[in-house]
């Protein structure tokens, strides 16, 4: 008994002692400001550590990152405010990136660099974000079962391909962002119209645009829409994966682009340095950040891995990028009136 | 209880200082409500909410339900049945808590989607399966628990009165162990509602999944709020049915306590006893788990045994020491406030309940509530220096304990609560002051069902996701982290290391747990 007195006693003895020593840790990390540490909230983290290892080599700058949601690193920037460590935002996605700007957590900034390497239409007009890759939403089939796929989004409501569509569910930020891009082209009524025909078709709604791919070599679906470069990790995996690429609607404004963004924070502790890691990952750091997920660079003259190459040229709707964020409440409560998983 | 009058000020300060802070994270998120958007909600009333409604019920239903019957069922073979092998099947039948249900579920997603088909396994009905073998160990201990506490004699009368072994379990065993099972289920239901891991791989929509929805697609933080306190609500009505099923009931047990009620039995039904049991933990833990090591051996031959921020070891100690400090944290609060709370009436088990109400709602939830409570902390400029708490491990270590000390609570409060009212007597009788009651005679005699309380947090904090993502200082990443890091891209294969790790650091809990269940620990309230 005495023993378990004395475990008790010495517990919370040492709870005392591990509050503040809890707190101490984080001041005993590298110093923020310092000029030699940028400090990253990424939402995008496959592949990242070695784009900043070689960052850190090429410039002594080190990186220190933390992973996460974009929804939730954009609302933990707003509750932290003047507070943040973090000087840059890293996102996945070109709506949730405008959703941090319009919260004002991103600053403005001036960089020819920047504005050099990357098209006016991958960042933002008041320069609150960059664009570094560029990802594509397409149209994607069974190579084995599937002559002439639909050459547009609109066809993929076919009836043609009633229970032999596969789609990711309205949760996800790509089909949200696919469904905004249609908005802001065709209107929220043709859009309605369209995303509902896709309903009708009865589409097998994966989470995963990996095992969207899979369904389709496994014979589950015959077409689907999905990003190019989760085909990029399976065709290195397997060079005779049973899947193609269709570019949609070539005729018109192009394939739906989204984009991996990066903007600095508004209260950045070392905005010299994230200024520098920006202009690093839009000149030198472009090839290293877009290979690393078979992407497209955002810089339109650096080429892309030879994976991707093999796809061939296609036309991208990138003009309406910038606008995707302001779009994407209207995408949501379409989705849910149509009845879209 | 006993009469002397305790100095009340302190205690009450103190017990509401400990129920504010621990409500803060949840208040300043159901604060929207004040000012509810009838619009958000008349266009979700006209479109999702009925069926995130009808699904969130169905699914709870049918988990709970077939939890019950799993665990109750269970628990009963390997406590009056004696065969070959059951003791060690009455262990193992623990196991499956330690395995995260996001684990469980991308596991058989990925195992049952080539022989079933894309379309036939993402179902309500596969994902009730799993969240039941992943949740069921919730009410096997707790009814296990209770089964031993009952004596012989009890199911002996009965069969002496002419009934059948069944007809005795269902009608005598069952009944005395109804509060334990209903804690068990309540636990289980809790569990579903706050579910926002499972239910997506198999597109189930169900509220908590909602309140992400709105939220991260809309950006919309006070409509996904009103959507949130539909489940505050729906949580806080199954804690008043769960208190109702377990009414006044205070069974009092005859003659000997403990001892085995187990019979030997022969013939089909050792056959049946054996497949039952093993069964269920083939579906529950070896084939994940032999379906995880395959592809850990693959991860080794492709070297991807480590993620994009250390090694395995790094991410060890990173689990350990979060899940440590929030066991410790949890215990220590908790049993302050339960030594506090039950000198204090009504009131003091109110605000006692008011501090656990973090554990019924859905995790990404309270890991904003906390950031912004934090963040609103951290403007302030309370602490000296530079110190933030948002981004520190005691942040971290805070929004756990807002997580899980409900398990705490009621598990301390539970063995406490059983110390006979006479030991505390004699030991007031003989001069000794209430803090020497409580720490020789309360303590050591609860000490069985604090380290079942203890073993409960470590193992929740362990698998705990969307809060460790969101509040881990730089340089702590928990295994969770990785898994999530890896699943997010359908990596199977990458998250399969860091998954079995959780695995293996949670067995020796497991074992733990269950030493104290055995040494008379009652799990629960």
């Amino acid at each position: 008994m005495r023993t378990a007195t004395r475990t008790f006693l010495s517990v919370t003895v040492l709870l005392g002692a591990l509050v503040p020593a809890a707190c101490g840790d984080d001041t005993a990390a590298p110093a923020e400001g310092d000029g030699k540490t940028v400090t990253v909230y990424t939402g995008r983290h496959y592949g990242i550590e070695a784009v900043f290892d070689e960052f850190t080599a090429a410039t002594g700058i080190k990186v220190r990152f933390t992973t996460g949601k974009d929804p939730e690193l954009r609302e933990r920037l707003v509750a932290e405010g003047a507070n943040t460590p973090a000087d840059v935002l890293m996102t996945a996605d070109a709506a949730n990136v405008e959703l941090a700007a319009a919260a004002g957590v991103l600053a403005r900034v001036v960089s020819d660099t920047l504005t050099s390497a990357i098209p006016a239409e991958l960042r933002s007009p008041d320069g609150t974000w960059f664009a570094l890759s560029r990802r594509a939403r397409v149209i994607v089939s069974s190579t084995e079962r599937v002559d002439s796929p639909p050459t547009t989004y609109a066809a993929v409501g076919d009836p043609a391909w009633k229970g032999k569509l596969c789609l990711r569910p309205s949760t996800h930020p790509y089909t949200q962002s696919l469904v905004a891009s249609l908005i802001a082209a065709e209107g929220e009524a043709a859009a309605e119209a369209m995303v509902s025909s896709w309903v009708d078709n009865d589409p097998l709604f994966i989470d995963s645009d990996t095992d969207i791919y899979k369904a389709i070599a496994a014979g589950e679906c015959d077409v689907a829409i999905a990003n190019t470069y989760y085909l990029g990790r399976l065709q290195t995996e397997d060079p005779a994966f049973p899947v193609a690429i269709t570019w949609p609607e070539q005729d018109g404004r192009g394939a739906h682009v989204n984009v991996s963004t990066a903007g600095i924070t508004t209260n950045a502790p070392n905005p010299t340095g994230a200024l520098t890691l920006l202009e690093w990952l839009a000149t030198d750091g472009q090839k290293t950040f877009s290979d690393a997920n078979f992407e497209y660079p955002a810089d339109p003259a650096v080429q892309p891995t030879e994976v991707v190459a093999a796809w061939g040229p296609f036309k991208g709707d990138t003009a309406v990028i910038v606008r995707l964020g302001e779009f994407q409440p209207a995408a949501v409560a379409l989705l849910s009136r149509v009845g879209y998983e | 209880m006993i009469a002397w009058r305790p100095g009340r000020g302190p205690g009450w300060a103190l017990l509401v200082v400990v129920s504010v802070v621990m409500t803060a994270p949840v208040a300043v998120i159901v604060w929207s409500i004040a000012d509810p958007s009838t619009e958000v909600w008349r266009e979700l009333w006209q479109t999702r909410l009925p069926g995130m409604l009808v699904d969130t019920v169905t699914l709870v239903t049918i988990v709970v339900t077939g939890a019950v019957v799993v665990g109750t069922g269970l628990a009963w073979l390997v406590s009056a049945y004696e065969f070959r092998g059951r003791r060690l099947l009455s262990w193992l039948l623990m196991t499956p808590i330690a395995i995260p249900g996001y684990v469980l579920g991308f596991v058989w997603l990925d195992t049952l989607q080539s022989p079933l088909g894309a379309r036939a396994v993402r179902s309500i009905w596969l994902c009730a399966a799993v969240l039941i073998v992943s949740l069921y160990p919730y009410v096997y201990v707790f009814a296990w628990s209770a089964f031993r506490e009952q004596s012989p004699r009890t199911v002996d009368v009965a069969r002496t009165l002419g009934r059948s072994s069944f007809t005795a379990w269902w009608r005598v065993v069952v009944p005395m162990a109804r509060p334990s099972i209903a804690a068990g289920a309540a636990l289980v239901a809790m569990e579903v509602l706050t579910d926002v891991g499972t239910v997506r791989l198999f597109n189930v929509s169900t509220v908590a999944d909602g309140v992400l929805r709105v939220w991260f697609g809309t950006g919309d933080r006070d409509a996904a709020a009103e959507l949130a306190v539909v489940l505050v609500v729906a949580a806080m009505s199954l804690i008043l049915v769960e208190r109702a099923l377990r009414g006044r009931a205070r069974y009092t047990q005859s003659g000997v306590r403990g001892g085995s009620v187990a019979r030997p039995v022969t013939g089909l039904r050792t056959v049946v006893v054996n497949v039952a049991g093993w069964g269920v933990l083939f579906i529950a833990v070896a084939v994940p788990v032999v379906r995880l090591a395959r592809w850990a051996l693959r991860a080794q031959q492709l070297g991807q045994t480590q993620s994009i921020s250390g090694d395995l070891g790094f991410h060890v100690v990173s689990s350990l020491k979060v899940a440590g400090l929030a066991t410790i944290a949890c215990l220590v609060i908790g049993t302050t406030m339960v030594f506090i709370a039950r000198e204090r009436g009504r009131w003091g088990a109110a605000l006692g309940r008011l501090a656990s109400l973090g554990y019924a709602v859905p995790g990404p939830v309270v890991a904003i509530g906390v950031v912004v409570a934090l963040a609103a902390v951290d403007r302030r400029g309370w602490w000296p220096g530079e110190v933030l708490l948002v981004g520190s491990l005691a942040g971290l270590v805070y929004a756990m304990v807002v997580r899980f000390l409900a398990v705490a609570h009621q598990g301390i409060g539970a063995s406490v609560g059983k110390v006979s009212p006479s030991a505390v007597a004699s030991a007031r009788t003989l001069g000794a002051g209430r803090l020497r009651v409580a720490t020789r005679v309360e303590l050591p005699l609860a000490r069985a069902g604090i380290i079942a309380a203890a073993t409960l947090v470590a193992i929740d904090s362990l698998k705990e996701l969307p809060v460790t993502l969101l509040l881990r200082p730089f340089g702590v990443e928990p295994l969770p982290v990785w898994v999530w890091q890896a699943t997010s891209e359908s990596l199977w294969v990458q998250a399969s290391v860091p998954s079995l790790m959780i695995v293996a650091i949670g067995m020796p809990l497991v074992a733990a747990l269950l030493w104290s269940v055995e040494r008379g620990a009652e799990v629960v309230s």
